[in-house]
């Protein structure tokens, strides 16, 4: 196991690696940021000091290393726009994504889950095909248009919860998080909700067709043989078997949202890292945009490594060098 | 000839009359099990032959009251010690299910749940029936492990089933099928996914466990030389009938019904060598578009008019066979 994880955790640094030179590159392809730095009207001294300060007059490889030196020694440079430091920039909004999304995805997973198991195990009850109806809803309707709705109906219409914002933050270990505080709760729920819903519905699907296959094994059929009652043999045979795909999607998706829940964060002005990527991208922000994408690159290597951790400890066939 | 030389006025532990499962499929009503009628005495083992297709684990399958949907038995009575299952609710059956009657599968590489350790499955399966502490289960579930011949039970209780071989597996399944002392187990067709030296050793096992423990076995198999080592009566299944039973040595020294006949000149062990083997010409047929009378007509060359009408069970002395034309009729003729 410790040789596996080793192999993973190298693999993982090869990939930062290579993420690090494409996203270097990537970037710098884009465009020269000194048409927004610099006002047009400023004179040549000035322009030639800018490009010097920010080192831009160096070559793409050597500000490459210069980059990577600095990362080393824990500085991933200043943001053009904002002038801060680019890890104090996203250390800032990453806890207000992080727990809006782990919210979302846990929410998700935990209500979809169960219902999709229910719908497999009964796919022709009323309940299942309802269950299936809204998953088909949460599948087909785009989350801008639902996070709009919600808006309109929870905050606008009803007024039972606000529109947009972090609401009261709790300090906990030197930062500030909305999930410890009522009023903080109040408006996560709603941006929470409209990210939860597509989860939800991938969720109660896996959990579904899962389900489905595994009640007509043999190894449920024996269950039943032993007199197991149909709620043991779900909650202890059928969910452990369905439990790889769900695994996976999960830290798909809780990477991928982590990374990209720029939509919701925009529609409830939910002050996160997303909001500030698209910020960064417009304003050719190249030190944030570099540091958020190798941030993002280290949050699915990270991830995906916890999953196949969790394959192994879901399906001993998967364990390597276990065999006995 | 009853087995072990328990009395035969004893009650019998299952008794099973006019047992008919029918699927409600798409394409009609296929009756996979039409009529079966047999009874098992206490620790008596009993052979329960046929092609794939016959209705054998069908059979199987509606003692204990699994039959998958679209099936459903729609007749007849199960009695086990006197208590009729035909008809009685999950809850019910769920809890003779294991504990007074269990069940083994074939295939041992797909019965076991691959991500639950052996352990585990037998706390699962002995907590279906008792409220039990994990110390005690895992004590009786090696207990139960080292009865079927599973060397150093207590490390292997950790184990998960793609750990062990696959004659190891079946042991495993029949230990959780013995767990909590069941009088009645169904085995279906337990040792054909197995090596057949492996076969040989669970087969000798399961004739051992069973005289020690007074149980009782209903062996289904399409494989009549297994049976034959094994069971004190058979039963031969066709199309969802049985169309002969008697003792072992009697029905397979002079087989009443030309498809026992048939089943047993198909036996590599009664050909001599280097002679093609018999078979039994054309197919079994297909449940949904039976022939009219006996089933077996069309692939029967001793079939006459008298057969479009649906041969009897005729019961003799110990034996019974449905067949208008049986072998010893002509023999004495």
């Amino acid at each position: 196991m410790s040789s596996f994880l080793l192999q993973r955790i190298l693999q993982g640094i090869v990939i930062m690696a290579v993420m690090s030179v494409i996203v270097f590159a990537g970037v710098y392809a884009i465009g020269n940021p000194l048409e927004v730095l610099i006002p047009p009207e400023a004179t040549q001294d000035v322009r030639a000091r800018t490009i010097a300060r920010f080192g831009l007059d160096k070559s793409l490889v050597e500000q490459y290393f210069l980059f990577i030196s600095n990362l080393f020694q824990g500085d991933l440079g200043q943001s053009y726009i904002y002038n801060e430091p680019v890890l104090q920039l996203i250390g800032n909004r990453l806890p207000a994504t992080l727990e809006l999304v782990l919210t979302a995805v846990l929410g998700a997973t935990f209500i979809g889950v169960p219902l999709g198991i229910y719908a497999g195990y009964k796919p022709d009850s009323v309940t299942a095909r309802t269950i299936m109806a809204v998953s088909i809803l949460g599948f087909s309707v785009p989350t801008f248009w639902v996070g709009l709705i919600l808006i309109l109906t929870f905050a606008v219409s009803l007024g039972w919860l606000p529109s947009g914002g972090r609401g009261d933050t709790a300090e906990l270990f030197g930062i500030d998080w909305s999930i410890f505080t009522l009023d903080g709760w109040s408006h996560l729920i709603l941006p929470a909700t409209n990210l939860a819903l597509f989860k939800l519905a991938i969720m109660i699907r896996l959990a579904r067709a899962g389900t489905r296959e595994v009640m007509l094994s043999d190894a449920v059929k024996f269950a039943r043989a032993a007199g197991l009652s149909e709620t043991t043999i779900l909650s202890r045979h059928v969910l452990k078997l369905i439990s790889i795909p769900i695994v996976t999607v999960f830290g798909l998706e809780l990477a991928s949202t982590l990374a990209f829940a720029v939509v919701t964060e925009t529609i409830f002005s939910w002050p996160g890292v997303g909001k500030l990527i698209i910020d960064s991208i417009k304003n050719l922000d190249r030190p944030v945009m570099v540091a958020y994408l190798i941030l993002t690159a280290g949050l699915f290597v990270t991830i995906n490594l916890c999953v196949d951790i969790g394959y192994a400890v879901l399906d001993p066939r998967l364990r390597r060098g276990r065999a006995e | 000839m009853t087995a072990a030389g328990k009395p035969i006025s004893e009650a019998p532990i299952l008794e099973v009359r006019d047992l008919a499962t029918h699927f409600f499929t798409r394409a009609g009503v296929v009756k996979a099990v039409d009529g079966v009628s047999f009874s098992l005495n206490r620790g008596e083992i009993i052979g329960l032959v046929g092609e794939s297709g016959s209705g054998k684990s069908v059979t199987g399958f509606s003692l204990i009251g699994l039959v998958d949907p679209p099936g459903r038995i729609v007749g007849g009575s199960v009695k086990l010690e006197g208590q009729e299952l035909v008809g009685l609710n999950d809850a019910g059956l769920r809890k003779v299910r294991g504990a007074r009657i269990a069940m083994v599968f074939q295939d041992p590489m797909v019965t076991l749940n691959p991500v639950l350790t052996i352990g585990q499955q037998m706390h699962l399966a002995l907590a279906a029936h008792e409220s039990i502490s994990k110390r005690a289960a895992r004590a009786r579930s090696a207990e139960a492990l080292t009865r079927v011949g599973i060397p150093d039970a207590p490390a292997r209780l950790d184990a998960y089933p793609h750990q062990f071989s696959g004659g190891m597996r079946q042991r495993v399944a029949i230990a959780i099928a013995l767990l909590h002392g069941t009088k009645a187990i169904i085995a279906d067709e337990p040792t054909t996914a197995l090596d057949v030296s492996i076969q040989a050793q669970i087969l000798s096992e399961m004739r051992e466990l069973a005289r020690e423990m007074g149980t009782a076995l209903v062996w289904i198999s399409h494989d009549l030389s297994t049976v034959s080592t094994l069971a004190s009566r058979i039963l031969v299944m066709y199309a969802g009938r049985i169309v002969e039973e008697g003792p072992t040595a009697q029905v397979l020294r002079s087989p009443r019904h030309p498809y026992t006949a048939g089943l047993l000149r198909s036996l590599p062990a009664m050909a001599k060598p280097g002679t093609d083997l018999e078979q039994i010409p054309g197919t079994t047929p297909s449940l949904l578009d039976l022939p009219e009378g006996c089933p077996f007509r069309p692939r029967c060359d001793r079939a006459s008019e008298l057969c479009a009408k649906d041969p009897p069970m005729t019961r003799a002395d110990d034996r019974g066979y449905r067949c208008h034309h049986t072998l010893e009729e002509m023999v004495s003729a």
